[in-house]
């Protein structure tokens, strides 16, 4: 399929375009008016960072040296990430979609942009009931604004239908963590790495992925750990590290199964803390004897002997850490593969303690705050469960509604575009999302997309699923609007304001309470700052499991950051879970879990086979993930110039041997194809990746878009979509795709 | 204004994940703003994820000032080997080809060499420089040596390097196992390849088998 | 004193004796010469005298040795030599007259530049000639209205004494300070609020240079205005100030950043030589096997360093002498070496051998 004339006409106005260094930015002798303390706008690290201001632009950085997360540390993507300010593509005004005018849409005055939504709004919401008009969100938005759009969702619109991105990254670990804990967070801050004899890493890219993380993985091997690595990829943390478990993927579940087989077959483990602290051993034991290492190295693709040392590492270390990311999570039974890995934590007993953690590694900036507050489709404030009547009572008081009149459960983000297909969604306001690039199978995303009657969009920039939009509102950047993030510890830190919106552009949580106001309904969305957000939230947190209420801009800013849960302004936080002792608003004092016992809970973690396994037609596994200088679909990443030259366009990874017998040679054009599309790419051909295994990054729109191919298919209980296995096929292009010369590399 | 005596540079590429933080945070130094002096390679990618990150040595005497035609490389007295000075550099790349670290930069179009110069405007002050504060794996590491000894207990820094016949001693440090030997020998590394777990992936059946 | 000092010491006397001579011969016995300016002149002799001791020294140092001769021998080649002179009057334009290069490194630092040179070259092709006495002004015999220039004692043209022409000639020294004094301006403010500039600057090598042409230029216009306006009010004493800025100068050149006026041409040169180098064989790089710079810089280079003492051959295979390797080859090499020590130390087997898990899946490789 050729670029339409469309793509080209709207890449040329709205971008994306390389933004680099110039002016102001690249001169040395600028004295800042000042430097503010904040974070990185990108993943869920949120490494401290100074953002140098002069004459209201983002001019430079200086490393925050003092945040004790990072130090000062930053990845490429924190130190560029000021050249997202300034730049020619941010949207200055609202636009309205004009087939006739250049790219598709005219600037539009603000305040009439915001009452033809309203108007549509109304409209779809009275002719097709509150839950015809969805609201997909994203988790890159502060905490505050998290919460304003769950509570825009169920108090002004009514709708049961919101969801959020947080679920294509972070559900599986969330519901996982649940299941075993009662809670969902990283059950430890990383300085508990530090001193971990083992380090056990599955399904995440660490180095390119949570750059950050990297050092305290080499500061633990300083102190002597040995460091496991499950990829299927040998990637730069694989490459030293002390053993590498190649694991086929989709099959990480049998892996932690063997090993716990194993730990049992040699008795490592801690009888003490199965007897005291958790249930279910038992069963979950004799699910596992089936697991020998023969088997498990069958299944998983793992040398047995590395299986056996392994288990033999982990099961006689003194203290341990282990952490995984979307690797083991992006799967239809990736909430399977959680428990797996938290199974051999609990039967190990090296939990709660000093230098005995587990984590998973949050993936958004907010990935870990913004699953807690309620745009969540089954969720609402302090992680309370919207269908438990209690929890809607709390609520509803504090918004000042009726319980009956809460929404109940609404549908996953991938449902939602499913019941736009079918027509039963009819109208959509998607904020800090960009699902016609990030959601598997996004040509049929794109098809549902186009059958909408209204869609409104908030963002700074025009990205991929924005250019389908009716109505486009300017929003913020990162830097134009304070609040607080949670990051992957699950320390909530603060985000502060740097400089003032440009143009017609304004804080999003202000763009949601005009869109209120104009519908005639403000109540309880007439907020004057992220702060008041901010103090509701905390009441509204209060007593739930993650509690806020002691958490102020003050506090954060004094200690560098509060670990929730914090239930009182005497309360310092809770860096390490589980710990005796330690508030906990379930089992008070019953036990250092989250359950009325206080118990953790061992489940039986099923293996099964991926979705779409591979078979003759479809032979090869395609799996994907990230760059480490791209971030989730690029719609910021893909505009900085230097990023895009760190790496401009996906290639497919590949081992010599496939694409040996492909014919294949390294920088050739490859057409890799599923059940559900195809993308022509240039082939990567390395050593370090599964023979049986390709390998391409998702950050790209178009026919560049991994996730043409890839499948949507779901966990069943966590709806998080199987981004990491599907079955292509390959083939040697016989001429470079149109699209080589008609975009630039990071359009598509 | 100087580097302070007791603040020294330490690097350990075995720890690089190849980020590119480094080369992308050291333009953002005012000594030679918009222009990356940091060199990050792999090593060989086709192999292995390993990465060389190389800054200057700032070798006690550098060849690259002594095979400049032009004298217009300095080593300031704090030990730091300055970037070219732009009245003097004729642009010949004798320094280019004579380094024995491959650092130095040829800027054709500036008429000009530039090369890192340790961020002479912060670590001249006090700062760390930009590449060492800001490196995920802090393969790139700068402060005191009582500093790196109690963050990495199994090391120790060298900074004797042979190349050939020739001996180079360093303002920079290398981390090396404990075994520290007279000098790292780095042309014996001629005919090897990338290091690290070389694993051999290409045992594994790549015939499609449909699991369980 | 060592050979290289006796030699250089011997150019200087050797240039300073014919520059005096022409001194002598061009002012026809000195009958030109004016008396009031003998302090500038023995200053120039001695400035000569420095740059040319330097400039020696500087042309035996190895490398300047080697770029010298290969520098006239690759310009000079017949093959190249219409080629090499058209460029030459190219390169001269762009880069000396124009300074683009300069330019491409910032357009204020080039503007600064630009002026500062061109106010000096104005300045030094007045006021040499004049002080050395090779150009004086008459009236022609019974024309009052003009003026004669006379060039080594021989006439010239001439020009009238209230024209324009005469008028812009006499202010050429002015017109020199109105450029040199914006340019010194532009090159103070960078360096006084630039922070890369400000991390590396010395008063020495950095500002002096700067001041001093700020105080000839302007001791000069002080002149001008003295006998202009203020019918020579305090002439005599800035008269004296002038001369003293200038002679300061003029002593201080050999020594300071000002002698880049003399090494500078050797970029020409350089150029050059790369072309040629271009044109001729590649050096391959003896482990990567791919080119990396011309073979004839590579090998002069050796040559140069094993003039300098450096030993960077490989004992045991010299033709893999460690300077044909290229320099990205020669980074990784030194990433390899010391993973290698970390192999060793962490067990992970000698790299560069079969992988472990090659040895892991021994007796379980799959079907």
């Amino acid at each position: 399929m050729a670029q339409g004339p469309d793509t080209l006409k709207v890449n040329e106005r709205f971008g994306p375009h390389r933004g680099y260094a110039s002016g102001t930015r690249l001169a040395s002798n600028i004295e800042p008016d000042r430097v503010v303390n904040t974070h990185c706008c990108f993943c869920g690290q949120q490494c401290g960072i100074q953002l140098k201001v002069k004459d209201n632009e983002v001019v430079g950085f200086e490393p925050w040296y003092e945040f004790p997360f990072n130090r000062g540390m930053l990845c490429p993507k924190g130190v560029k990430r000021y050249l997202q300010g300034s730049h020619p593509d941010r949207l200055l005004h609202a636009l309205q979609r004009d087939p006739a005018a250049p790219g598709g849409f005219r600037a539009t005055e603000y305040d009439a942009a915001v009452r033809v939504a309203a108007d549509a709004i109304a409209r779809i919401q009275t002719e097709h009931g509150n839950d015809a008009f969805a609201v997909l969100t994203g988790a890159s938005l502060t905490t505050e604004k998290a919460y304003l759009m769950g509570k825009f969702a169920r108090v002004c619109l009514r709708t049961a239908n919101i969801d959020y991105n947080g679920r294509l990254c972070m559900v599986s670990a969330a519901a996982g963590n649940k299941l075993a804990f009662g809670i969902d967070r990283a059950a430890n801050p990383w300085s508990d790495i530090l001193k971990a004899e083992v380090i056990w890493i599955s399904g995440a890219n660490v180095a390119e992925c949570a750059p950050i993380t990297t050092e305290y993985v080499w500061q633990a091997r300083d102190n002597g750990a040995r460091i496991i690595v499950v990829d299927p990829r040998i990637t730069p943390m694989a490459r030293t590290c002390d053993l590498f478990l190649p694991v086929k993927p989709g099959r990480d579940v049998a892996l932690f199964n063997g090993i716990l087989q194993l730990m049992i077959e040699h008795d490592w483990l801690d009888h003490d803390f199965i007897e005291k602290h958790t249930a279910g051993f038992e069963k979950l034991a004799e699910h596992v004897s089936t697991w020998t290492p023969a088997r498990t190295s069958r299944i998983s693709g793992v040398p047995e002997k590395s299986i056996r040392q392994a288990a033999e590492w982990w099961g006689q270390a003194k203290t341990s850490f282990l952490m995984h990311a979307r690797g083991i999570e992006h799967h239809s039974h990736g909430v399977q593969n959680v428990l797996g890995a938290i199974n051999i934590v609990l039967a190990s007993g090296r939990i709660g303690r000093e230098n005995c953690g587990y984590a998973t590694i949050t993936g958004q900036g907010n990935g870990q705050g913004g699953r807690e507050h309620g745009q969540k489709c089954d969720q609402l404030p302090g992680a309370r469960d919207i269908a438990n009547p209690e929890h809607r009572a709390h609520i509803a008081q504090v918004w000042g509604v009726e319980p009956d009149d809460l929404p109940g459960r609404g549908v996953d983000a991938y449902e939602i575009i499913r019941k736009i297909d079918r027509g039963e969604i009819r109208g959509l306001l998607s904020i800090c999302f960009n699902p016609i690039v990030s959601l598997p199978d996004n040509n049929f995303v794109r098809r549902a997309l186009e059958k909408l009657d209204f869609f409104v969009s908030i963002d700074f920039f025009l990205n991929e699923t924005a250019r389908h939009a009716d109505i486009v509102l300017p929003g913020s950047l990162h830097e134009e609007d304070e609040g607080t993030v949670t990051q992957t510890e699950g320390r909530v830190i603060k985000i502060n304001k740097a400089i003032d919106c440009p143009g017609e552009a304004r804080q999003d949580w202000r763009i949601i309470q005009d869109i209120a106001a104009a519908l005639g309904r403000p109540h309880g969305l007439a907020f004057s700052s992220p702060r008041e957000i901010f103090d509701e939230l905390r009441v509204a947190s209060r007593g739930g499991v993650a509690d806020y209420s002691g958490i102020t801009y003050e506090k954060i800013e004094k200690q560098y950051g509060v670990f929730w849960p914090c239930p009182s302004d005497d309360h310092p936080g809770t860096p390490r879970l589980f710990e005796p002792g330690a508030w906990n608003p379930i089992a008070t004092g019953a036990g250092p879990f989250y359950f009325p016992d206080g118990r953790a809970r061992f489940n039986v973690a099923e293996y099964t086979p991926p979705t779409e396994d591979v078979d003759q037609e479809y032979p090869v596994i395609l799996t994907t993930g990230r760059v480490v200088s791209q971030f989730l679909s690029g719609t910021q990443t893909r505009r900085i110039g230097p990023l895009v030259d760190q790496y401009p366009e996906p290639r497919i990874e590949m081992h010599p041997q496939l694409a040996e017998s492909l014919g294949v040679q390294d920088g050739d054009w490859v057409t890799a194809e599923s059940r559900r599309g195809d993308c022509t790419l240039r082939a990567m051909v390395v050593t370090t990746i599964r023979p049986d295994t390709v390998f391409i990054p998702y950050h790209w729109p178009g026919r560049k878009s991994a996730n043409q191919l890839t499948i949507s298919a779901q966990d069943p209980i966590s709806k998080i979509p199987e981004y990491k296995v599907c079955a292509v096929r390959l083939r040697k292009a016989e001429h470079a795709p149109e699209y080589a010369e008609q975009l630039e590399p990071q359009q598509g | 204004m100087a580097v302070p005596e007791n603040m020294d540079f330490f690097i350990d590429p075995s720890r690089c994940i190849g980020c590119q933080a480094c080369v992308q945070a050291c333009g953002e130094c005012d000594t030679h703003k918009g222009h990356s002096m940091i060199h990050l390679e792999y090593v060989d990618r086709a192999q292995s994820t390993q990465t060389a990150p190389v800054i200057c040595m700032h070798c006690h005497s550098p060849t690259c000032a002594e095979v400049c035609p032009a004298d217009a490389i300095k080593r300031s007295a704090d030990g730091v080997v300055q970037s070219a000075r732009k009245p003097h550099c004729i642009a010949c790349s004798n320094c280019v080809l004579a380094c024995p670290f491959g650092v130095p930069k040829m800027k054709v179009e500036l008429e000009l060499m530039m090369k890192c110069d340790m961020c002479y405007d912060r670590t001249s002050v006090g700062k760390k420089p930009m590449c060492a504060s800001v490196c995920p794996s802090q393969a790139l590491f700068f402060g005191t040596h009582e500093e790196i000894e109690a963050l990495r207990p199994q090391a120790q820094s060298i900074n004797r390097f042979r190349f050939g016949e020739q001996v180079v001693t360093t303002r920079v440090h290398m981390m090396v196992p404990e075994s520290r030997p007279e000098y790292v020998d780095v042309t014996a590394a001629m005919e090897a390849g990338p290091t690290g777990r070389r694993i051999a992936l290409s045992v594994i059946g790549t015939s499609p088998r449909t699991g369980e | 004193m060592n050979f290289a000092a006796a030699k250089a010491t011997l150019w200087g006397v050797l240039v300073t004796a014919a520059l005096a001579v022409l001194i002598i011969a061009g002012s026809r016995n000195l009958a030109h010469f004016d008396a009031a300016l003998v302090g500038y002149t023995f200053a120039s002799l001695f400035a000569v005298f420095g740059i040319t001791y330097r400039y020696a020294i500087w042309l035996q140092r190895p490398p300047t040795e080697m770029y010298w001769r290969r520098g006239w021998q690759v310009f000079l080649d017949r093959r190249y030599l219409a080629r090499n002179l058209r460029e030459w009057v190219k390169r001269l334009i762009s880069m000396f007259a124009l300074n683009n290069f300069i330019m491409r490194r910032g357009r204020r630092r080039w503007l600064a530049h630009w002026l500062i040179m061109w106010g000096c070259v104005i300045a030094a092709m007045i006021t040499f000639p004049l002080v050395f006495g090779w150009i004086h002004f008459a009236t022609p015999p019974g024309d009052f209205e003009h003026y004669r220039v006379y060039v080594f004692g021989f006439p010239t043209i001439t020009f009238a004494v209230d024209g324009f022409g005469g008028f812009m000639l006499f202010h050429g020294l002015v017109w020199a300070s109105l450029l040199v004094i914006p340019g010194v301006m532009i090159a103070m403010h960078r360096r006084m609020r630039d922070h890369g500039a400000g991390a590396v600057q010395q008063f020495g090598e950095d500002f002096l240079p700067l001041i001093l042409l700020f105080a000839i230029s302007v001791t000069g216009l002080m002149l001008t205005a003295s006998y202009t306006w203020m019918r020579g009010y305090a002439y005599d004493f800035l008269a004296i100030l002038h001369a003293i800025t200038v002679i300061f100068t003029l002593l201080w050149l050999p020594f300071g950043k000002l002698f880049h006026i003399f090494q500078r041409p050797a970029q020409l040169g350089v150029t050059f030589y790369r072309d040629i180098g271009a044109l001729g064989e590649q050096a391959r790089c003896v482990r990567c096997d791919d080119e990396y710079a011309s073979k004839m810089h590579v090998e002069d280079l050796i040559e140069v360093e094993q003039k300098l003492g450096y030993r960077y051959a490989i004992a045991d295979d010299p033709a893999r002498h460690y300077q044909r390797v290229c320099p990205r080859c020669r980074r990784s090499m030194l990433a390899i070496a010391q993973g290698r020590l970390w192999d060793r130390a962490r067990g992970h087997g000698d790299s560069g051998g079969t992988g472990d898990i090659a040895d892991l899946l021994g007796g379980d490789k799959e079907e």
